[in-house]
């Protein structure tokens, strides 16, 4: 072999060696930062709490799996947190945060006055947004990155309030809410839902910050209703409600069209005999060991105990979904790509199921990620168990 | 006739542990000047010394409240010794200084007991009723500890040297210290005096409603209306206050609702102090 031979092979394996070792730099510092944007503290703290620890668990998957196929580059995922507060102002204040620091994509945030907040934000830097919220406007055709974690209360209501009226046969309710749009919007829905099934219905509101409500038990029970609904009053305030109800003397059921928080209801309110009989919505088919396999997940990956809230189950299909239409659109940063490819992916997750996308008719728009969810009842103070009901396409 | 009597009594239990908040947190502006934005920090860190020593060191609940009142007395009284002593007559500095600590009590909360309301009942359950009014027990033991602490914060500051010495620094510190006062000495225990009354406020009124990390923020609020409405450093107007706004506050939102029941305190307030700018009480306000 001649010199000038040598010195090309040489020349030949450090360079092979330089590219090798540039691709698979590459490939190993690319990063995906995820932002999980809502309440974690204060009366809604369980529902941020539940929303963050999907967003870490789906994160902790796809790291486990080597990290998100991103076209040609291995990307890991982090999650980066912001405590809103349950405020229109700590949610804008937390997705220009989240935005400095390189986040492209939002899971959360969870309360109506929040969605308010982030979306004009979330929109100025083109972030795409995966929100809960009950709110009338959470999404709609002049907000296209804006996703809905669904369904909302027009989809759910209905088949729980047919199924409380068959079990306690009430005629009449009063709803008690917060008076801010996180209140209004989803006690204005469940109160026309009852009234679809010949229920009379009242509307109460209370402000927001509120820590004793007996003069409001007091108002409530002037007009003798037979059930009393503590719609998407936070789990806190809640059971404060029904341990004060109970005390007022009201012996009727409780319903709680609204989110999630029953086990922290029943701790506020001072046990499960104090609530006696509930009926709520809940986000998912909870008794479902699939639906469950979701903590023990939780604990094999990131070590710790998943959060207590059953929002933990819906949120992670949430943050999955996010994270496969990254995948599929091949781009982290391209947040117009990443949604057109998150419209296309069937709903199916391996834990809940098959679901459907829906809002058409309610939002005008077809981003609502709806899942089988369930109802929950507690008779004579006994825990009776959680019903599963599939929703349909739009 | 019904709501009418119910919301009464409702008037008379808020109106009682609004006294007993407004108490300490006027106490603190009369003697030192210091407004003392830490007092919501103090009322939660009661609840949860007593959560603290019920659910984890199994003491009676009396002895509970007991620790809640020792622990927020201690700290409030080694905080005004040591950082707010320092700079008692900047009053910005001493805001600072207790906003600072309400934020480090809150946040050291949170991180101690985390964000959710935990357990913690009160040990006296059942309902008095008579026909269709009620009244629990637990708010009638809260009502009896809150008179009895009221009566005897009276009889300490105007029936005992002690009252009389820090009524003199109140009055003229500088006169006051030269007949031997020691605003060193006194200031802590009236601090100290104050803090542990938001503790004992906390410990007993928590576990009826709820305890959370964040459960000082509306307690600053009312605490501060109370007190500007009876008259910022007056005990009388503070206790006189805190009936008023229990009671309107109660009938408001019983009659009104939840929300024009507290826009309807508020223009009260607002009122009131159009026609007495230095609230109710306004004469025994602290000399600055």
């Amino acid at each position: 072999m001649g010199r000038i031979a040598k010195r090309s092979l040489v020349a030949a394996v450090v360079a092979a060696g330089l590219t090798f070792t540039a691709g698979a730099g590459a490939q190993t510092t690319c990063e995906v930062r995820i932002g999980a944007l809502g309440p974690m503290s204060g009366p809604a703290a369980q529902w941020g709490l539940a929303m963050l620890g999907a967003a870490e668990l789906a994160a902790a998957e796809a790291n486990a799996r080597g990290g998100l196929q991103v076209g040609s580059q291995r990307c890991s995922v982090s999650v980066l947190s912001y405590d809103t507060r349950y405020t229109a102002e700590g949610a804008a204040a937390g997705v220009n945060n989240l935005a400095s620091q390189g986040v492209r994509f939002l899971i959360g945030p969870v309360g109506s006055p929040e969605v308010t907040g982030a979306k004009p934000v979330a929109t100025r830097h083109r972030l795409l947004m995966f929100a809960n919220s009950y709110a009338k406007n959470a999404i709609g055709p002049q907000w296209p990155l804006v996703f809905h974690l669904g369904p909302g209360p027009s989809e759910w209501a209905p088949p729980i309030v047919r199924l409380a009226k068959e079990q306690f046969g009430m005629r009449s309710v009063a709803i008690v809410a917060p008076n801010d749009q996180g209140g209004t919007d989803i006690a204005s829905v469940d109160a026309e839902v009852y009234r679809q099934h010949g229920i009379t219905a009242t509307e109460e509101y209370y402000q927001r910050g509120t820590t004793n409500f007996a003069p409001i038990v007091t108002r409530l029970l002037a007009s003798r209703p037979d059930v009393v609904d503590t719609a998407s009053s936070p789990p806190g305030d809640a059971g404060l409600i029904v341990r004060q109800l109970r005390q007022a003397g009201f012996t009727g059921p409780i319903g709680r069209l609204g989110g999630p928080g029953t086990e922290e209801i029943i701790r506020v309110a001072g046990g499960i005999d104090v609530v006696r009989n509930f009926y709520w919505y809940e986000v998912a088919p909870t008794e479902d060991p699939r639906v469950r396999a979701i903590s023990d997940e939780y604990r094999r990956l990131l070590n710790r105990e998943p959060p207590e809230n059953t929002n933990l189950w819906l949120w992670v299909v949430g943050a999955r979904m996010t994270l496969r239409a990254i995948e599929r659109a091949g781009t982290a940063t391209d947040t117009n790509r990443v949604a057109a490819a998150l419209r296309e992916l069937p709903v199916e997750d391996p834990n809940l199921g098959r679901g459907a996308w829906t809002g058409q008719s309610f939002f005008g728009i077809n981003q609502e990620l709806s899942l089988p969810f369930g109802m929950g009842m507690i008779l004579d103070g006994r825990m009776v168990g959680v019903r599963r009901i599939d929703v349909s396409p739009q | 006739m019904h709501e009418f009597l119910t919301a009464g009594i409702i008037g008379i239990s808020l109106g009682a542990q609004y006294a007993l908040l407004a108490l300490g947190f006027t106490l603190i502006f009369g003697i030192l000047g210091v407004i003392n934005f830490a007092h919501g920090g103090f009322y939660a860190l009661g609840g949860y010394v007593a959560y603290a020593a019920v659910s984890q060191a199994g003491l009676p609940f009396p002895l509970a409240v007991l620790a809640a009142v020792v622990a927020t007395a201690a700290l409030g009284a080694l905080y005004e010794r040591f950082l707010i002593e320092r700079l008692v007559d900047d009053h910005l500095a001493t805001m600072m200084l207790t906003l600072g600590l309400y934020l480090v009590i809150s946040t050291g909360l949170l991180a101690v007991f985390g964000p959710q309301s935990p357990e913690f009942s009160f040990p006296v359950q059942g309902t008095l009723r008579a026909g269709t009014l009620y009244l629990p027990l637990e708010n009638l033991v809260v009502l009896a500890v809150c008179a009895a602490a009221i009566g005897a914060l009276w009889l300490l500051i105007y029936r005992t040297d002690f009252g009389r010495a820090l009524r003199a620094l109140a009055d003229d510190r500088k006169v006051a210290t030269t007949q031997g006062m020691r605003p060193g000495l006194l200031f802590p225990l009236a601090f100290g005096l104050a803090t542990g009354l938001a503790g004992l406020t906390g410990a007993l009124v928590t576990p009826i409603l709820a305890l959370s990390p964040s459960a000082g923020d509306p307690v600053l609020v009312t605490s501060f209306l109370t007190v500007i409405l009876g008259g910022l450093g007056s005990i009388a107007g503070a206790v006189v206050a805190a009936v008023i706004v229990g009671f309107v506050e109660a009938y408001a939102s019983v009659y009104l609702g939840g929300s024009t029941g507290a826009l309807i305190l508020f223009v009260t307030v607002l009122v009131i102090l159009l026609a007495r700018p230095t609230g109710l009480f306004g004469r025994e306000i602290r000399g600055a």
